[in-house]
């Protein structure tokens, strides 16, 4: 052991916290972990695991300020005194009183280390649940519990920072790398994850190398025992352009399929209430929606798709294109169609003041059927390509076929970003519900404070909270990140276990959110640098300050490692 | 019969006996020609450099029936200027006991016994006097090489050139004739060396003036330092060292109440040796508690 300094007597010691002086050229950084030995005639040996979290150095002997100068020219003697600010967090056995001052204090190093970090504690009857969580300043591995992540004594994460450090969303990717490939997750070969690409087409690339990947990446990766290498399995899903049936794709070419749904599912499924998540649009619509979407559903029962059929649409009000077919009933083709039968089913002929089908229209007053028609009118621009007619659907469905799915919104209308999440959110949550499937599903999810916000309600935050209440115990984890944690629901991100923050804005550091931090972790989240987060976990009492290594896979086009080996390009060809 | 506590201050001496006895020297003996101002291009400092100073505190007069001791603290340190840096040598502390027979346990405090010089409270006065003398001598014993910086008058010879400064001028070394040069000296001037006999020894001496804040009124002794070394081997060479060194570390006014011939080094010195004998409060408390009254 490295015995580093003394518990200072100058300041106050106390159980929780104590000041240390650091001796001689010692070197004592923030987040270094220390162990200080107390002893006590009726209690014994007791030792105090800590972690730094400030530093100061002072001249002692100065009795003003600008005797600094004179120091500095060596005209008067002064002692370097560098202190260290130590916060308890383990005492093992569990007596809380204070250690002596002038107890000597050591850097804690290996068993000491796992100590003071509870990785002792990490393990459960079939072995060890340490989950690599990224790299400690010293150069140690930092673990999470996974117990707190795949739901058996908590989960969720949830990722907080503001965007272009390279923080969320690359953190969120290694943790996933570490929970599909560290061998900690039990049967990780059956876990599922749904990734939602919200920017760019970042996300597209995760199976490729990365070109940029250093050396230095590498030992890190090999640290963590996690191999450097992209993800193997993945699906990439992006939906379609708004003609024709290719994904609507701009740098990925290969590979990438387009996904839309059918208007039996969308009928089938109920998924109408999530054309109507934006703002304030469900304060007096809400019951239509539900009873519409209901209407639907059973006009679907039993129908195979992919078009709508309907046996009550007037021929004269029939748009060009759409003829009866075989059985007596119009064929909707799309979106556009299905919007216009309900404007007919609810508001009647659109010759003349008509009235709607009286088992449509639910009694409503005509101004909620215009708005509620009006409010459809307006998204058929947005979602009329993801919602056809012509085409049996294909929407995403992660818990087949690939490990990794990645559903792009980037290019949707936010409206459009709305429907696709909910729509998927709630279709997978029923079925783990049901209990279709067996293995874990993580879901990323980036801008929660868009899909579950404080102040407002909707029918994705509804199932955004029904995953995080009852989420961990169906095995849907959610891994959710957001630029600010003040504007999400304070239920989503409180049923968070783990909360990782990265760089934050000062102003929104200061929220209440973040209180589980110390202050001086809150201020250095303001000075964060690339590639480094806190992570705070309920078992350990301090938050840690990780630094995960550069991302193994491309995060964008110019990253992807070309293989132009004979052999590749024989499979590419042949 | 125990040692029991009589007071924890010294009885205020009277003032008579502090002032100085000034009359004109005797014997005035010039070591340069002629007897005017004299500058020195800068030089730069030996090292290393060593200051020391001691430092005596009284902490209580105890008795034993009708003899006195007298128990005190004495402490040297030196402040080693070496690559450009000021340092502090382990100082030394001790705590005497002026007139025990033997060794005086109070608490966890310790006094040795050390014998009084002369009679009554003065001589037990000048056996802690001497106490701290001989504890600087002790230190100055590990300064080995470079030059030593001495407060107060020069005591003993040493290998290696010694300086002594003395800030406060009770005894005349000049006659009134030559004493007129001092009014007209300015910062970085000194009088030529004139030669000082005391106890034996044989001093080379000089007056200099310390830089002053330019404001204000005041005396024409202030600023004014008296330096001494050993007339031996190149004493010439550390008067017009004296020069660049002592004017350069004269302290602030506003920082020092003896600003500016309380020299920073020094300053440091004596807060750090004031720190080591521990708290006079925390002292007297113990004393007391032991020893009983007071």
């Amino acid at each position: 052991m490295e015995r580093i300094g003394v518990v200072l007597g100058s300041r106050e010691a106390t159980p929780l916290e104590f000041w240390v002086g650091v001796e001689g050229g010692g070197l004592l950084r923030l987040d270094d972990l220390v162990v200080v030995e107390g002893h006590h005639p009726k209690v014994g040996r007791v030792r105090y695991f800590g972690m730094v979290d400030r530093v100061a150095k002072v001249h002692e002997g100065e009795s003003f300020d600008t005797d600094t100068f004179l120091a500095v020219e060596g005209k008067i003697p002064v002692s370097l005194a560098y202190v260290a600010h130590v916060s308890v967090t383990r005492i093992l056995p569990e007596e809380f009183f204070p250690p002596d001052p002038g107890s000597p204090v050591y850097l804690a190093q290996g068993e000491e280390l796992e100590l003071a970090l509870y990785y002792e504690a990490m393990r459960n009857q079939r072995g060890s649940t340490k989950l690599p969580a990224g790299l400690l300043k010293n150069g140690e591995v930092a673990y999470l519990n996974l117990e707190f992540l795949n739901g058996a004594k908590g989960g969720h994460v949830n990722i907080s920072g503001i965007s272009g450090v390279a923080a969320k969303t690359s953190y969120a990717t290694f943790l996933l790398k570490s929970l599909l490939e560290s061998g900690v997750l039990e049967e990780a070969h059956q876990a599922k994850v749904l990734l939602f690409n919200v920017k760019g087409e970042d996300l597209f690339f995760l199976d490729k190398k990365n070109a940029r990947l250093t050396e230095e990446a590498r030992a890190a990766y090999a640290r963590l025992g996690l191999p450097a290498t992209p993800f193997g399995s993945v699906a990439f899903l992006a939906p379609p352009k708004k003609e024709g049936y290719l994904p609507d794709v701009d740098t990925r070419l290969e590979g990438v399929r387009a996904y839309h749904w059918d208007l039996v599912q969308f009928a089938q499924r109920g998924l109408l209430p999530f054309l109507f998540a934006d703002k304030g649009a469900l304060s007096n619509l809400g019951f239509l929606v539900a009873h519409v979407a209901e209407k639907l559903r059973r006009l679907a029962q039993g129908q195979k798709g992919p078009a709508l059929l309907v046996e009550d649409w007037p021929g004269e009000d029939l748009p060009e294109g759409i003829t009866f077919d075989a059985l007596g009933k119009v064929r909707l083709k799309g979106f556009a169609e299905l919007v216009a039968y309900l404007e007919f089913k609810l508001l009647g002929p659109e010759s003349g003041e008509g009235e709607g089908d009286r088992a449509w229209t639910a009694r409503q007053a005509r101004p909620t059927l215009e708005a509620f028609v009006r409010r459809l009118r307006a998204s058929v621009e947005g979602v009329g390509h993801l919602l056809r007619g012509d085409r049996p659907g294909n929407p995403p469905d992660p818990l087949k076929g690939e490990q990794v799915h990645v559903v792009d919104l980037a290019k949707l209308r936010p409206q459009a970003q709305m429907f696709v999440v909910g729509a998927l959110l709630k279709d997978l949550f029923e079925r783990k519900e049901r209990g279709q499937y067996r293995g874990q599903v993580f879901v990323v999810l980036d801008e929660l404070n868009k899909y579950a916000p404080r102040d407002e309600e909707s029918p994705i935050k509804d199932v955004l909270l029904d995953i995080a209440e009852r989420g961990r115990s169906l095995g849907v984890i959610l891994i959710g990140a957001q630029q600010t944690a003040s504007e999400v629901e304070r239920r989503v991100v409180g049923n968070a276990a783990i909360r990782v923050v990265g760089r934050l804005d000062a102003a929104e550091a200061e929220r209440p959110e973040y209180r589980h931090l110390p202050a001086s972790f809150r201020q250095r989240a303001l000075i964060l640098p690339q590639g480094a987060v806190i992570l705070s976990q309920p078992e350990i009492p301090v938050p840690l300050l990780v630094r995960f290594p550069f991302p193994a896979w491309a995060t964008k086009r110019e990253e992807v490692l070309e293989d132009n080996s004979a052999e590749a390009l024989r499979r590419e060809l042949f | 019969m125990a040692w029991r506590l009589y007071a924890l201050e010294l009885p205020l001496r009277e003032v008579e006996e502090a002032l100085p006895q000034g009359s004109e020297p005797e014997a005035f003996h010039p070591l340069e020609e002629p007897w005017e101002a004299k500058a020195a291009p800068p030089t730069p400092w030996p090292e290393p450099l060593c200051f020391l100073d001691g430092r005596e505190r009284v902490e209580a007069l105890v008795a034993e029936g009708s003899r006195l001791a007298l128990l005190g603290c004495v402490a040297a340190g030196a402040a080693v200027w070496e690559g450009g840096r000021m340092r502090l040598h382990a100082p030394l502390v001790r705590r005497v006991g002026v007139g025990l027979e033997g060794p005086l346990s109070v608490g966890e405090l310790a006094y040795g016994a050390v014998p009084p010089v002369g009679e009554g409270l003065e001589g037990l006065q000048e056996g802690l006097r001497q106490a701290r003398a001989g504890l600087e001598r002790e230190l100055a014993k590990g300064l080995v090489g470079g030059l030593l910086v001495v407060d107060g008058p020069v005591r003993w010879v040493r290998e290696g050139p010694v300086l002594g400064y003395i800030k406060t001028h009770w005894a005349r070394y000049l006659p009134r004739e030559q004493e007129g040069l001092l009014r007209r000296l300015v910062p970085g001037e000194r009088t030529p060396l004139f030669r000082v006999r005391r106890k034996g020894m044989e001093l080379a001496s000089w007056y200099l003036r310390l830089p002053l804040a330019p404001e204000g009124v005041r005396p024409p002794e202030s600023g004014l330092l008296r330096v001494e070394t050993p007339l031996l081997g190149d004493f010439r060479a550390l008067a017009d060292l004296s020069l660049s060194l002592f004017p350069a570390l004269a302290s602030h006014p506003l920082k020092d109440p003896r600003a500016p011939q309380n020299l920073l080094p020094v300053g440091g010195l004596e807060r750090e040796l004031a720190r080591r004998m521990g708290s006079r409060e925390v002292v007297g408390r113990i004393l007391a508690r032991y020893l009983g009254g007071g």
